[in-house]
């Protein structure tokens, strides 16, 4: 009897077993013959169901979230960063997702999924997970992945700028993303955010560039051109770039006056010790006085400091030390020192250079 | 089995090859002080041979010998005479013997010695003569015969160790501390020292040589040695000293009588007229100058250096031609 009933129940469980595996395969049989035949339709124009819209959104909501499950936000209420953003918003992102006032045009409304509207983004996602998908993109979406890996900082001024957007009117929006200059000239593009003449960049990230020299500003389109340099807000902006506007570009921010010493900052105490690393170096941290290469007149590898902005001084050395930047000769020299130079020194030399009256210095 | 009969037979082969690389080799002496190491060499050697044959015949005896011999050294006697006198006797006499070899030397014996403060860096060695005004050179030490010699031994940055063995024993350089060495030249030659305590990657790239001059040489070679560089004989050379200056080099070298002051790398002042490169690393000529330059991190892996691509070959070979003139 027992004996028996074991039996029944082995030969019960088996035969669940096997019908289970033959109508897996003849489900992924059919599955293939589905889309061997070409009978699915991947029209744009079609749509989705409503129960594949909410799976979809379902599976993205859910991985979204538990992929930016480690990420902290650093303080995002910074008009430097906002202003960065913004810019970039502008430049790389308002085509498909529209901004205050300018909706999306006629093509980008009909691609599927079609771009959300991200004024109001702040409020639907966290401050990680918009970081995350400015970072890494949707699979099967228009929404790409930020082109330079490692540039984190440049990423959290797109958060920023997203969090500001949903309080931002058209009128403002213009003004604050440098959007009212005409885009059909690259110069316009250029001075959207780093200033035109003698005016400052618009945030204290974008560096300063005239009277930089021309070989140097021709180099570093260049290099954000070919990839040599990384960063995914420039390296959008050089993409269009010909060798004949690089040479313009070069030559017009070259050509401009440079700009007098800015108003005496009150760190007296840290622009004193970031003079004396500049002309002496650190010894102890096998750091080189900073003004042996830069500018030494008639330079053109290295570029001119004295009144770059402090805080774009500062990233840049934190994109040297976070192992970027490294591809290019004279970056490979820069890299050695940066990552030796500590983080407070790098401060201490960037006040002084912010500082240093650059209309003294002879190029 | 053949075979492994062999390599017995090929180590003893190699053991007098250790000895021909006389440049480097404890066991010809050029000096006093590596005379007295050596001497103390040959005795622990011939000792050590004398007791251990000793030893295997009291052992042959013990097992193999007629009775009446092994009832002897069944004696407890032996073993506390050959187990415990012996020993703590020779280990005794030895060690004093050491100690006597390797005490301080008082500062006035033999003499005001010529003081040279080598300092080891990771991985190259300063060194700053210090008779008369003080010259800093690097990589190279040149002594006169048969005038003693005081080093002050430092270290910039971790454990780095001092050791010439043609010359004398060795010293580590302790970081916070002075060592001292005295040394002595006994004849003109040239000898290869190293560091010989682990101090990260490139340690085994970190030699230098010691060159003993007839006084009279030495005093000739050590004014020169004070002078500034000579300025560039021709265009090439001057246009390599351009682009030295310009690729910011001078930050981190020094070449006196040019802007170049930096403190951070060795010294180039009279780079041409060292007898390696990169400390014992390569060959001194101009194209491994040029080859140091465009690959120092392939030559010397994790050197302090940063890699200087910036160059073209052409621009790279008028450098090198500077540098490699400046004898």
């Amino acid at each position: 009897m027992r004996r028996w009933r074991l039996s029944f129940g082995a030969l019960r469980l088996r035969h669940i077993m096997a019908t289970i595996f033959i109508l897996a395969f003849l489900g992924g049989i059919g599955a293939v013959l589905v889309a061997w035949s070409g009978a699915y339709n991947v029209a744009a124009s079609r749509g989705h169901w409503p129960i594949t819209n909410w799976f979809l959104h379902f599976t993205l909501r859910n991985s979204v979230e538990t992929h930016s499950l480690g990420i902290r936000p650093p303080g995002l209420d910074d008009p430097a960063l906002i202003r960065l953003g913004a810019g970039h918003f502008a430049a790389g992102c308002a085509f498909c997702h529209g901004a205050p006032g300018d909706p999306p045009g006629i093509v980008v409304r009909h691609m599927l999924p079609k771009p959300p509207d991200l004024s109001n983004a702040a409020r639907e996602w966290r401050a990680q997970e918009l970081f995350w998908i400015v970072q890494n993109g949707f699979k099967f979406t228009g929404m790409p992945a930020w082109p330079a890996r490692g540039r984190d900082e440049e990423i959290w001024a797109m958060v920023a700028f997203l969090q500001a957007l949903p309080e931002l009117k058209p009128e403002q929006y213009r003004q604050l993303a440098g959007a009212d200059r005409t885009a059909s000239d690259p110069l316009s593009g250029c001075e959207s955010c780093h200033g035109s003449g003698g005016d400052r960049p618009a945030s204290a990230l974008v560096p300063s560039l005239p009277g930089l020299q021309q070989g140097y500003l021709e180099r570093a389109l260049a290099e954000y051109r070919s990839g040599l340099r990384q960063s995914g807000i420039m390296q959008q902006a050089a993409s269009t770039l010909s060798d004949a506007d690089i040479v313009r570009l070069a030559r017009h921010y070259a050509a401009l006056p440079i700009r007098p010493a800015p108003e005496p900052a009150e760190e007296a105490d840290r622009i004193a010790r970031g003079r004396e690393i500049a002309e002496r170096g650190l010894r102890e941290a096998g750091v080189p006085a900073c003004l042996s290469c830069h500018e030494r007149p008639g330079s053109l590898l290295f570029p001119r400091l004295s009144g770059q902005q402090a805080r774009y001084i500062t990233g840049q050395l934190a994109v040297w030390r976070n192992g970027m930047r490294r591809l290019s000769a004279p970056g490979q020299i820069m890299a050695v020192i940066a990552t030796r130079l500590p983080a407070d020194a790098a401060a201490d030399v960037a006040a002084y250079f912010q500082a240093r009256d650059a209309t003294e210095v002879s190029q | 089995m053949r075979g492994v009969g062999r390599i017995p037979a090929c180590l003893l082969l190699l053991l007098p090859a250790t000895a021909c690389a006389d440049l480097q080799s404890a066991l010809s002496p050029r000096g006093p002080e590596a005379g007295s190491i050596a001497l103390l060499s040959w005795i622990l050697f011939a000792g050590g041979t004398a007791i251990f044959v000793l030893v295997m015949i009291a052992a042959a005896v013990a097992l193999f010998g007629p009775v009446r011999w092994r009832a002897v050294m069944a004696n407890e006697r032996w073993i506390i005479g050959g187990g415990i006198v012996f020993p703590a006797v020779t280990l005794a006499v030895l060690l004093v013997y050491g100690l006597i070899l390797m005490r301080p030397v008082p500062a006035d014996a033999g003499g005001e010695p010529l003081r040279i403060t080598v300092i080891g860096e990771q991985w190259w060695w300063r060194v700053i003569y210090r008779d008369g005004e003080p010259v800093e050179s690097a990589n190279e030490l040149r002594v006169p015969v048969d005038v003693p010699v005081e080093l002050s031994l430092e270290t910039a940055d971790v454990i780095h160790s001092f050791w010439v063995p043609n010359l004398g024993g060795k010293v580590d350089m302790i970081p916070g501390r002075t060592n001292r060495l005295r040394l002595t030249a006994g004849e003109a030659g040239i000898s290869r020292g190293q560091c010989a305590e682990y101090c990260g990657g490139a340690h085994a790239l970190m030699s230098f040589f010691v060159v003993a001059l007839p006084p009279e040489e030495y005093r000739i070679w050590r004014q020169r040695e004070a002078q500034p560089a000579r300025p560039p004989s021709d265009e090439a050379r001057a246009a390599g000293l351009e682009l030295f200056l310009a690729g910011g080099c001078g930050a981190c070298h020094a070449i006196r009588g040019t802007e170049a002051r930096g403190t951070i790398g060795p010294d180039l002042t009279h780079l041409g007229s060292r007898h390696s490169l990169a400390a014992g690393t390569l060959r001194n000529d101009r194209a491994s100058i040029a080859r140091w330059i465009a690959e120092s991190q392939h030559v010397k892996p994790e050197n302090l250096m940063p890699p200087y691509g910036i160059f073209t070959d052409a621009e790279r070979d008028l450098i090198a031609t500077y540098l490699a003139g400046l004898e």
